[in-house]
This record gives structure tokens, C-alpha cells and sequence, in this order.
């Protein structure tokens, strides 16, 4: 058998060091039984590097290859889709590792790492992870190098060294690229499962169900503001609305003979009568700001009222919310424009009215009986709902995360038994009283308040901040919002979750704390506002750069996007760095400045010249002191000092005893300096 | 040490007339550990010069005519047996001493010359498998006629680079030469020289090369000629490492006989000449001499920006 290729230690390193860390991500994506293959697989190779066991053989190698495919079969049930491939790479990427017998095995296994980083990437892109994939870039290519250099006793940080320099220097081009090449959309559709998508909004609420959310501190979305913000009570970040109350259940529903054009309008199609009457009435404060919203697998998207957008694939839907094309699969930015009033409807159509005054037959009769006694006595639909609100305010309601079960007639046991409730319970039942006396209510939930981030102007929302509160259509004023909860717990609206459960020293507060960490150290809170600050400019700079915000930056570059054009554009860009490269390599190439004293016999090389002696540049310091002297004998005394202090800098010191440049001059060299100075005009004065 | 050394050049220089410069030279290559070759016509006061340098220098002297029937035995030595103890015994030939003075070396055959200069080179004879040691200082001034003349074998520049220095006496000046002519004779002279530097003296004086002092400033001064004598393309090759290395201690040397203990340009300047001009060739095929010149012209003593 040929001779086993050695992979040279400084690069075996590299290459074990660079295996690890490309397979580690995948640990957290991957089968539990994926870290085990790949630590028994780095173990062996490291022992036959140590020369204690052999490669494996062909028959051993088959054979773990058919259980590294079997495993994946079994955890996935197919070999097909990105999570079985990727499994499936990690795992051939390790056997390689026991397969190379050339150099050129070598090299594909180093390919091969690259390879797998990479598609670390398509499960997540925040900035820790890229980061990662820069540090693991750096390590392969460090053990690409060493296996360029097969002489021994290279010192593997050496190449580590090389590597970082070239990693750094194809940066500029990285970047260039990043923005300029033309993204091919991909050719099928890669279904991953993201993370992070776990919790959130449903298309339906039951009581207990946005308290259990609150639960989670998970980033919901992050808020970029142009401007102010808007003041805590006023961030009601509307997301979904439910129409449909089944007794129990709050549903998004529409009609089902409804056309979509009635109630959903996405750019390009806005000029449906309905949605011009509601760009019409932009009235109220304008808030100008983008949303990066996380993953949310569903179509809703979150917005302050009434939110206008011209992005392509986001609709306007008649509730006033915004609704993209596809599920939210990616993090994804919008830029909205908000009018905090919302559209003064005069009429709502029979269809809308009807829907939202449905109400089952029968149930919560106390509830039905008392809403509809406080009707007649109030007078009109407002004052009704005055009425209402003060109740709520006045009699002794408790809001708390951890609300007693209702039995029976849900809304009568809360209103008349229980009197404790998330805002899901405050929201229902006052819901539940407009419509029995026929006004036309529905619940919207969403997220209230956010938390500004200390270092930068954006909002942080997270799962905790999750709301819902009640809408009501009034002739003449149009849909309403009205807020049960923050009449029982203001500070709710105010100062948050974690601030109204402490003040209404409900005994949830400390569980919620200890889930939410809020009360943690100070310090780590700072650090990681800055983590979040970063990942917040990553997203908005980086993973939110897609095709359509790079048409953006290619027409403001170039007016006319053609092929013509964005070719010439990469070309110039190319030529661009390499010749700051190339300026670069020049500056260090660059000789070492003039010492003082060579500084000294130019000046006096130009000295003699001016007076009309002829020199030239192979005249040694002392061929030009007796240059001097022959033209003017007077001027002996002043070139012999001259000479003496020039050969004491020049050539009285061994080789290593001066330094040329970079130092600071001892004040000796400085007092020489200006001895030098002073004799050399001397010695062109009397010449 | 110095007053020795000018003591010595002084001395050499009553027997060899008018020719201070290259009795200076020829004192440094000997304090540098080097060879000189020497390229003259006959009777310019080559072998009168060697005389001195063993006298002034109180060397062991001997002197080889070279001749294109001779063998390299005629200069190592060969074993003879001997009779009575029925041994072959070893018998040095005339390469044992301090002192070598080859004359014509260039009239042997390229055998003969080699054998001289391998042992030049490593400084031991080895006879018959025994290998001897040279006596220290060992010293060779080999003079060649030029090449021009006929019957010769030119040395390959291989072997010129043996040599640490080349020189040329040259004809006396008119007044040296009446000074020459109404003299004694020049030879006899120079056998009665008084020693002046004892073989003591001399290796402390070769010792005290190495530490002659060059700074940063000149040996970048010596690398930039060495650089551009490659590129410039005024040779048809460039100068060696090892003639850089022969230019720094020729340089060296040159600075003692001087006095002074660190190098300055002029010292290179001086030396340049004599150290290069034998491992050159022009490219124009031009004088090499008009050449090095050039060399020494084009390159600033000073770093210029």
C-alpha cells in the first residue's frame, strides 16, 4: 500500500480544531446522537495522527457509514430536506476525516469544513453565529495553509496568524460583494425550521391563554423609531383582531362569501373604495418607524394604528392591521407610517356590524341582564361605556398572571365570582357587555408598551409585553379602542407587566420575575442591552439587506439598473480594493524614513551644490567634509567636527546598536543634532 | 597594533618603490585572512614584494614556479618509501609554509592550479589519506601574467573567487624609478629587512579585524552595491554573497591598516575594486575596472528617500 499521507502537525491542528467548531452548531439542530459520532470519529483520527491506531478499514468505514445513515433515517425518517442532509454531511465531513490517505484527501476534507459552516447559517444568521462562522473560517483556512508548508517546525499560531491576515484583507471584497452581486432567488424553497418561532400570537384566544405567553421573555420584535417614540401608553402594538365569540373562544374569522378584495388591499391593488376613504383620513400624529419582527410562522404582522406601508407583499386589511403575503418564516423588517387616529368610518357595512354583535344564543344571562339594565339607564352608547369602564375602575377587580379557574358561565363567574383576571379575562367580558346591548365590539390582541433600549432609539417588545384589549364602533366616530385592564391596573399600560403585577402585590410577581430574570445583576443587564443593541444593528444592516433593499442601494448607484451596468459596477468595485491592496503592500514596502544624520549629509550634499561645488551622491560624509575643505581652508576646523560627529552617529556603532527609526532620539542624539546642524553651517558660511 | 601595522607598510614600502596603495592592500588581504592574486607583467617587483611581506612579516617564505608540466604532487608533496624502515614516508611538499608564493599560475595545467586551490580553500593537504594541517598564518600571493599572453590557462572564475583581492603593481613613476634604478639591488634589500610584526602580532591583528566595528549605515551601504551590481546590467552576473562577505572584511581590514576601528564608505570605496573586479565580467565586454566604476558611482553612499 502507498504511503499514508502525514497531514503536518501545525495544520492537523488547525484542521481538528476547525472540524469541532464547524460541526459544534449543528450539535444544538442535530440528533442526539450526532455529538457522540463525531467526538468518536475526531478521537480516532487524533490516535492515528499519534500513530496508535490505523485508518479504518474499507469494510469498518462502509459500515459506520450505513449506521450514520441509518441514525438519520431513524431521526428524521427520510434522508431528503435540509436537516437530514445536513445531519448527514456533519456526519461524512468526520468520516472523511478517517479517509485520508493522500493529500488530496486533505484538501477535500478542508473543503468539505467549509461546507459545513456554511450551512450553519441556514438555520440562524444573528450576529453571534456569524461571528462564529468568521472564527471558524479563520481556523480552516489556518490549516489550509499548513498544509501548503510541509516542512516541519512551523509554529501552528504562525498560520493562524496568515489566516487571520487573509481573512481580514478578503473583507473590503466581502463586504462589496455583499452589497452589489445580484442574489439568484433560490431555486426551491428550503423548509427549516427556524427557532425561535415556538411561542407567540394564535388566530384565537381563551382565557389563560395570553397570561401563559406572558410567561416568556422571548423577543417578540424590536422597534426602530424615527424620531420619538411614542409615550408608553400609547404603544399599543396591534397584531390581530377577533371577531367571533363562541362562548368561551375569541376567533379571527371573516364571512366566508367575503371577497378578499373587501377587506385586504396590498400595494398595487389600493385603489378599492374602502381603503381610499382610510388613506383619506390620515389623521392624528404621524410616528414614522421599522419594525424587525422575529419569526412568528404566521401571516399578521404588528403595528401601531393605522399603519400604512408601501412594502411589496405586505396587505392593509380593513381592522387596520397589516398582514404579509407568506408566514413569517425569517426575521423580517417593515417600515410603517402611523396616524395615531384611527379612520373615522361614518358607515360600517351590514356585514362588518353583524359580525361583531354576534353573540351565542343563550349564557352569561347576569352578565346580558346587567349590561343591558346600565343601557337604559345611561342613555346613550358612550355613556354606556363610561359606565362600564368606572365599574371596572371602581368595584374591586384584581389583575394578576395567575387568575383563578371559571367554571360554568365563564363571563358571569369572572364578572361576579372571581374578579381576578389577566386582560384576556378584562377584554372579554367588557367585549362580551357592548355587544349585548348592540354595539359593535371585538377584541384585538398584540403587545403593549416595550422597553427602550438604553444605547440605541429602538424598542424592545417582547412576548411578556403581550395585550389584548377591546375595540368598539361607535356611528360617527368609527372604531374605538378601549382598555378594560388599564382601568384595573393602570400601571399595566404605564410602566408594564412586572410594575402592575408588584403593585398589585399579586403573588404571581415573583414567579414571573424569576421566569422574566428581571431582577438579575445589573451589569449583565447593561451587557446585554449592548449584545441586543449589536444584534439590532446586525439585523437591520445585514440580514435585513434582501434583493429588494439592494435594487434600492443599485439604483441609487447606478440610476439604471442593467446587467451592463452592475457588471461594470463589481469591475470598478474589484479594482477598487485590489489597488488599496496593492497601495497598501507599497506603504509597507516602503523603505525605512532617513535617520537624522542621513538627513544631515543631504542637507549638507544640497549646501555644497547651491554653492556651485560639484558632488555627487558616491561622496562619502568624509570625501564632502574634504570637498569643503578644499574650497575654503577656514572651513576646516567646523568639517573636521562635523565629520567626527557624523561618523560617531553612522559608523562608530556596531550593527545592532542603533535602531533606525520608530524610536524617540535620546537626548543625546537630539543635543548631537543640533551640533551636527550648527557645524554644517558653519562649514557653508565660511565656503 | 595600528603602529605596527604602518610600521610594517612603511617598511615594505623602502624595498617596493612609489606603490604605498597596493602595499597597504596587500597587508589588509594578508590581515583579512585572504589570498592575493596579483597580475603583472614579469619584473614589476612581484617577487620583491613577497620577499618584504615574509621579512617585514617574519613569515616562512617559499616561492613555486608554475610550469604546464607540473603535477599537483610537485606542490602538496608525495609519500616516499623509504628503505630502512621499509615505510612510506610523507614529504611535504612546498604548499607547507606560511608564506606561498606562486608564480604564473596560470602557465599549470587547470589540474595542477586546482590542487593549490583546494588547499587554499580548507587550509590542509590531504597525502595519501592523511590529512594535514597548514601551517597558520597561511598566506598565498599568487601572480598571474595576462591572460592575453599565450600558453596560459586562465583561471574559471570558480577559482577566482578563491582569491580575496586582485592587484596590479603597475610601472613605477618616473621618479621612483630613478629612485629605483640609482638604488641597490631591490631583492637583496628585502632579504635584509628586519622583522617588524611578530607572528604573534600579525594573528592578534587578524583577530582584531572581526571586531572592527561596521554600522547599520555601511553594511546597508555595502548591500545596495551588491544589489544593484545584480541589477543594474552592467555584469554578466552579479556579485556573490560571499564577495559581499570578502568586501565587508577587505573593508574591515583596509580600516585597521588605517587605524581606526570602524568602517566608513571610503573603506569599501577603496577596497571595492580589488575585492569585486576579478569575479566580474562586463556585459559590454568593456574594462571590468570602467565598470565597477560605474557601479560605484551609481550607488548613493547615503540612503536618499
Amino acid at each position: 500500500m502507498a504511503r499514508v499521507y502525514q497531514v503536518p502537525q501545525h495544520a492537523f491542528i488547525w484542521l481538528m480544531t476547525g472540524a469541532v467548531m464547524a460541526s459544534l452548531p449543528h450539535f444544538l439542530t442535530g440528533p442526539a446522537w450526532l455529538p457522540l459520532f463525531v467526538i468518536t470519529t475526531q478521537v480516532w483520527r487524533i490516535l492515528v495522527q499519534r500513530g496508535r491506531l490505523r485508518m479504518p478499514a474499507k469494510i469498518t468505514r462502509a459500515v459506520v457509514l450505513v449506521g450514520a445513515v441509518a441514525g438519520t433515517l431513524y431521526t428524521y425518517g427520510t434522508l431528503l430536506g435540509p436537516e437530514a442532509g445536513i445531519v448527514l454531511l456533519v456526519c461524512t465531513f468526520n468520516l472523511k476525516l478517517l479517509e485520508m490517505f493522500k493529500l488530496r484527501d486533505a484538501y477535500v476534507a478542508i473543503v468539505l469544513c467549509y461546507f459545513v459552516i456554511a450551512t450553519a447559517l441556514l438555520s440562524r444568521q444573528d450576529l453571534l453565529i456569524s461571528l462564529y462562522v468568521f472564527a471558524v473560517l479563520g481556523v480552516i483556512t489556518a490549516a489550509l495553509i499548513g498544509i501548503n508548508q510541509p516542512e516541519a517546525n512551523i509554529r501552528a499560531r504562525q498560520q493562524l496568524k496568515y489566516s487571520l491576515v487573509l481573512v481580514l484583507q478578503a473583507m473590503p471584497l466581502m463586504i462589496f460583494l455583499f452589497f452589489v452581486v445580484p442574489r439568484v432567488p433560490p431555486l426551491w424553497d428550503l423548509p427549516i425550521q427556524k427557532k425561535g418561532a415556538k411561542t407567540g400570537m394564535s388566530d384565537s384566544m381563551a382565557p389563560g391563554e395570553v397570561s401563559s405567553l406572558s410567561r416568556s421573555a422571548a423577543l417578540a420584535f424590536r422597534v426602530d423609531f424615527k424620531g420619538e417614540p411614542p409615550p408608553p401608553e400609547e404603544r399599543y402594538w396591534r397584531g390581530l383582531t377577533y371577531s367571533w365569540f363562541d362562548g368561551t373562544r375569541w376567533s379571527q374569522a371573516v364571512p366566508n362569501d367575503l371577497p378578499q378584495a373587501e377587506y385586504m388591499a396590498y400595494p398595487g391593488e389600493r385603489n378599492r373604495d374602502w381603503y381610499r376613504e382610510v388613506q383619506r383620513q390620515q389623521v392624528g400624529k404621524k410616528y414614522n418607524y421599522q419594525i424587525i419582527l422575529e419569526p412568528t410562522r404566521r401571516r399578521w404582522l404588528f403595528a401601531l394604528v393605522t399603519p400604512f406601508t408601501e412594502q411589496r407583499g405586505i396587505a392593509f386589511a380593513r381592522d387596520s392591521r397589516l398582514i404579509n403575503a407568506d408566514p413569517v418564516r425569517d426575521v423580517l423588517a417593515y417600515r410603517v407610517e402611523s396616524f395615531t387616529e384611527m379612520p373615522r368610518g361614518e358607515n360600517i357595512p351590514d356585514w362588518e356590524k353583524a359580525f361583531n354583535l354576534r353573540l351565542p344564543e343563550e349564557g352569561n344571562g347576569r352578565t346580558r341582564s346587567l349590561a343591558q339594565r346600565w343601557r337604559t339607564e345611561a342613555g346613550s352608547d358612550e355613556a354606556f361605556i363610561r359606565k362600564a369602564l368606572s365599574w371596572f375602575r371602581e368595584e374591586e377587580f384584581y389583575y394578576s398572571l395567575e387568575p383563578p379557574l371559571l367554571t360554568g358561565q365563564q363571563i358571569d363567574d369572572f364578572l361576579f365570582r372571581t374578579r381576578t383576571g389577566f386582560c384576556e379575562h378584562y377584554a372579554s367580558s367588557f367585549a362580551f357587555m357592548l355587544r349585548s346591548v348592540g354595539i359593535p365590539a371585538r377584541i384585538v390582541a398584540g403587545y403593549q408598551g416595550g422597553e427602550l433600549n438604553p444605547l440605541g432609539t429602538h424598542l424592545l417588545v417582547r412576548q411578556y409585553d403581550a395585550h389584548a384589549w377591546v375595540e368598539a364602533w361607535l356611528p360617527g366616530k368609527g372604531w374605538q379602542e378601549f382598555d378594560p385592564t388599564a382601568m384595573v391596573a393602570p400601571e399595566r399600560v404605564r410602566l408594564g407587566l412586572a410594575a402592575a403585577l408588584e403593585a398589585q402585590n399579586d403573588e404571581s410577581f415573583a414567579t414571573f420575575n424569576d421566569l422574566v430574570g428581571i431582577s438579575g445583576l445589573p451589569l449583565l443587564k447593561d451587557f446585554m442591552s449592548a449584545l441586543d443593541y449589536a444584534e439590532f444593528q446586525w439585523l437591520k444592516l445585514v440580514v435585513d439587506y434582501d434583493t429588494d433593499a439592494q435594487k434600492g442601494v443599485l439604483q441609487k448607484l447606478l440610476g439604471d439598473v442593467s446587467p451592463m451596468r452592475i457588471a461594470l459596477l463589481i469591475g470598478a468595485g474589484l479594482g477598487v480594493v485590489a489597488a488599496a491592496m496593492g497601495l497598501l503592500l507599497f506603504w509597507q514596502s516602503r523603505s525605512v524614513p532617513l535617520n537624522w544624520w542621513e538627513k544631515e549629509y543631504w542637507a549638507l550634499y544640497k549646501g555644497l551644490q547651491k554653492k556651485g561645488i560639484p558632488v555627487s551622491d558616491d561622496l562619502g560624509p568624509l570625501a564632502l567634509a574634504r570637498l569643503a575643505t578644499a574650497h575654503s581652508a577656514t572651513s576646516q576646523p567646523a568639517a573636521k567636527a562635523w565629520l567626527r560627529l557624523y561618523n560617531d552617529a553612522a559608523y562608530r556603532t556596531a550593527y545592532q546598536d542603533k535602531t533606525t527609526s520608530g524610536v524617540a532620539l535620546s537626548s543625546e542624539d537630539r543635543r548631537n543634532r543640533l551640533k551636527l546642524r550648527k557645524f554644517r553651517k558653519e562649514m557653508l558660511r565660511l565656503i | 597594533m595600528q603602529d605596527v601595522i604602518r610600521q610594517a607598510v612603511t617598511a615594505v614600502s623602502t624595498v617596493v618603490l612609489g606603490k604605498e596603495e597596493q602595499i597597504r592592500l596587500a597587508v589588509s588581504c594578508l590581515l583579512a585572512r585572504g589570498h592575493l592574486l596579483i597580475e603583472d607583467l614579469p619584473g614589476m617587483g612581484k617577487t620583491t614584494l613577497a620577499h618584504a611581506l615574509a621579512r617585514v612579516f617574519s613569515l616562512d617564505y617559499r616561492r613555486v614556479q608554475f610550469t604546464s608540466d607540473m603535477l599537483p604532487a610537485d606542490i602538496l608533496g608525495v609519500s616516499i618509501f623509504n628503505p630502512q624502515t621499509r615505510e612510506f614516508e610523507p614529504k611535504d611538499g612546498p604548499v607547507f609554509t606560511q608564506l606561498l608564493l606562486a608564480d604564473e599560475i596560470n602557465r599549470a595545467t587547470p589540474k595542477t592550479q586546482g590542487a593549490l586551490l583546494e588547499a587554499m580553500e580548507e587550509r590542509q593537504v590531504t597525502l595519501d589519506g592523511v590529512t594535514r594541517a597548514l601551517p597558520e598564518p597561511f598566506f598565498v600571493l599568487a601572480t598571474q601574467n595576462p591572460v592575453t599572453q599565450a600558453g596560459t590557462f586562465p583561471l574559471p572564475e570558480s577559482q577566482l573567487d578563491r582569491f580575496l583581492m586582485r592587484l596590479s603593481l603597475g610601472y613605477p613613476s618616473a621618479e621612483m624609478e630613478l629612485k629605483l634604478l640609482s638604488g641597490s639591488d631591490r631583492r637583496s634589500q628585502a632579504v635584509n629587512l628586519a622583522p617588524v610584526v611578530s607572528r604573534e602580532q600579525l594573528m592578534a591583528a587578524q583577530q582584531a579585524v572581526d571586531d572592527i566595528r561596521a554600522s547599520r549605515d555601511l553594511i546597508d551601504y555595502i548591500q545596495r552595491l551588491l544589489a544593484h551590481s545584480r541589477s543594474a546590467g552592467i555584469f554578466v552576473a552579479g556579485l556573490s554573497p560571499r564577495a559581499g562577505l570578502g568586501l565587508l572584511r577587505a573593508a574591515r581590514a583596509w580600516a585597521l591598516t588605517g587605524g581606526r576601528d570602524y568602517v566608513i564608505p571610503e573603506d569599501v570605496q577603496v577596497v571595492l575594486g580589488p575585492v569585486v573586479e576579478h569575479r566580474l565580467q562586463a556585459l559590454s565586454g568593456g574594462a571590468v575596472a570602467t565598470a565597477t566604476q560605474k557601479l560605484l558611482e551609481a550607488v548613493p553612499v547615503v540612503r536618499r528617500q
